[in-house]
This record gives structure tokens, C-alpha cells and sequence, in this order.
């Protein structure tokens, strides 16, 4: 397979994980806003859902990254700054779907804000891994 | 709060399998990635093999390219039905691989017309070809 093929395969995979995360995080904060509120466990219910379809993107995206790079995790330059995000994000996105699936949709608010805080540092790191991907196709 | 210690537990062991998993997947594909790369070293192992090819050895390989190879490659070596020559950005190894294995519906093998010895000469004699020779590509020729 050469680069062109792994490189359409990255950009078709990356999106996945990075929009699920942001609406993730965003539709558990409504759900933990609106708690008292019918809606709110349906909220949480979403956001479950969407976590764990992001941990499970997370996969295909940064594997096709690694095909496309040969198997380098740092390099240099804008591929540098990108995996200085790829890999923190990953690991959190991984940590936080397996903690989500096993603890389920809600939880106890003080745990349940912990992990809306972890979401949003992995929604940013994600957002910033995606940033500095399209710097990378810019700059090409 | 039990459960969810214990769901963190998990989740960062998962999380590390996961960096560990990507990281041993990385050094597999860097190893695949080099064993097929162009800009390998050179397999010094080869009976052919010498780090600095004697001035002999550029003229020895210069007489072989002219009955090998100047037909496809032209007389000067800068390129006819096959590539132009001069300061290919190739390594020694592959140079030696294509010569000896050819390529399939391009260049024929000469692995059973040459002998390693007659083969480092032309590598010996490739390598002598330089674009920005001062001394100019007639003198690249061999005489």
C-alpha cells in the first residue's frame, strides 16, 4: 500500500473520533446540568454512546496514522506537534470509553464531574491533534 | 464510589495496553519500513564489497557498462531507454539488487553475466558519476 492510500484512509478515520468526543463531552454537561430534568439521563445516554464509539475510533485512526508515517510515534516539525496531541488523546479517549463502559450512562456527580473534566482536556487534545493535522495538509 | 475506583483501575491499564499495544505495532512497522528502504546502509558482508573502489575498478566498470548497459543507458550513462545515472540517490544495496535481479519488464538481471567482482566494478564505476564533476562528464567516460 503507499502513502496516498493510507493517508485518505487517516483522513476518513480521524473525524470520527474527533467529532464524537466534542459532542460527547457536550451532551454529558447538558445531561449534568439538566440532571433533575427528564432529559437529563437521555442526555447521559447519548453521551455514553457517543464516548464509546469515540474510544472505538480512536483505533483505526491512529493505526492508518502509524501505516502512514512507517511507525513513527514523534518525528518533527508539524508531524511532532501533531502526535504531541495524538497520543495523550488517545490514551485519554481509551481510558475514559473503558471507564465509561463500566461504570455505565450515569453515575455519582462528584465521580461524573471528574470525568467531564478528563472529556474536556480529551475533546481539546483531539481538537488540537486535528489542528495541527490540517497545518500539516496546509502545509503541503 | 467503590465501583468507580475500581473502573479507573481498569481503564488505565486498558489505556496503557493500548499506548504499549501502538508502540510495539510503531517499532514493527519502523523495522519493515527499514529492512525495504532505499537509503540503507550497505551490506558490507557482499564479496564484492569495497568502501573506496580503486581507480582500476571505475575503468574496469566503465568497460562493462559500455558492452551492459550504454545501450539502455546510453554511452555517457545519462539516460536513453533507461534512467540517466549520474548521482543516483540510491544505496549501494539496491544499486548491486537491481543490477544482479534486474527489474521485471524494464531491465534484465545480469546476476549470470557478471560476476560480485565484476558487479562492485560497475557499481564502482556508477557512483564515479557525479552532475557537478569539475572535471566534466567526458572525463566519467571510460577510456
Amino acid at each position: 500500500m503507499d502513502n496516498t492510500f493510507w493517508a485518505k484512509i487517516h483522513g476518513a478515520s480521524t473525524h470520527l473520533p474527533l467529532a464524537l468526543a466534542g459532542c460527547s463531552w457536550l451532551f454529558d454537561t447538558a445531561g449534568f446540568a439538566l440532571a433533575r430534568r427528564p432529559a437529563g439521563p437521555q442526555l447521559n445516554v447519548v453521551g455514553y454512546w457517543t464516548m464509546l464509539l469515540a474510544g472505538a475510533g480512536t483505533f483505526p485512526a491512529v493505526t492508518s496514522g502509524l501505516l502512514l508515517t512507517k511507525g513513527e510515534m514523534l518525528d518533527h516539525d508539524l508531524v511532532l506537534f501533531h502526535h504531541l496531541f495524538v497520543w495523550p488523546a488517545f490514551a485519554l479517549l481509551v481510558g475514559l470509553a473503558t471507564w465509561r463502559a463500566i461504570v455505565g450512562s450515569t453515575t455519582r456527580r462528584r465521580a461524573f464531574s471528574c470525568y467531564l473534566v478528563a472529556g474536556f482536556t480529551a475533546a481539546v487534545l483531539v481538537a488540537g491533534a486535528g489542528y495541527w493535522g490540517g497545518e500539516m495538509l496546509l502545509a503541503n | 464510589m467503590h465501583r468507580e475506583i475500581k473502573a479507573l483501575a481498569v481503564a488505565m491499564c486498558v489505556s496503557a495496553a493500548s499506548l504499549a499495544g501502538m508502540s510495539v505495532f510503531a517499532q514493527v512497522l519502523r523495522n519493515n519500513a527499514r529492512a525495504t528502504s532505499h537509503a540503507q546502509p550497505p551490506d558490507t558482508s557482499w564479496p564484492g564489497w569495497k568502501s573506496v573502489p580503486a581507480p582500476e575498478a571505475i575503468a574496469e566498470g566503465g568497460r562493462l557498462f559500455l558492452n551492459s548497459c550504454a545501450h539502455c543507458h546510453g554511452a555517457d550513462a545519462r539516460g536513453d531507454e533507461g534512467p540517466d545515472l549520474h548521482d543516483l540517490e540510491m544505496s549501494d544495496r539496491h544499486i548491486i539488487n537491481v543490477i544482479k535481479k534486474g527489474i521485471k519488464g524494464e531491465m534484465p538481471s545480469f546476476a549470470k553475466k557478471h560476476s560480485d567482482a565484476e558487479i562492485a566494478e560497475l557499481l564502482a564505476y556508477v557512483r564515479s558519476l557525479k552532475n557537478d564533476s569539475p572535471a566534466g562528464d567526458d572525463q566519467s567516460m571510460p577510456q
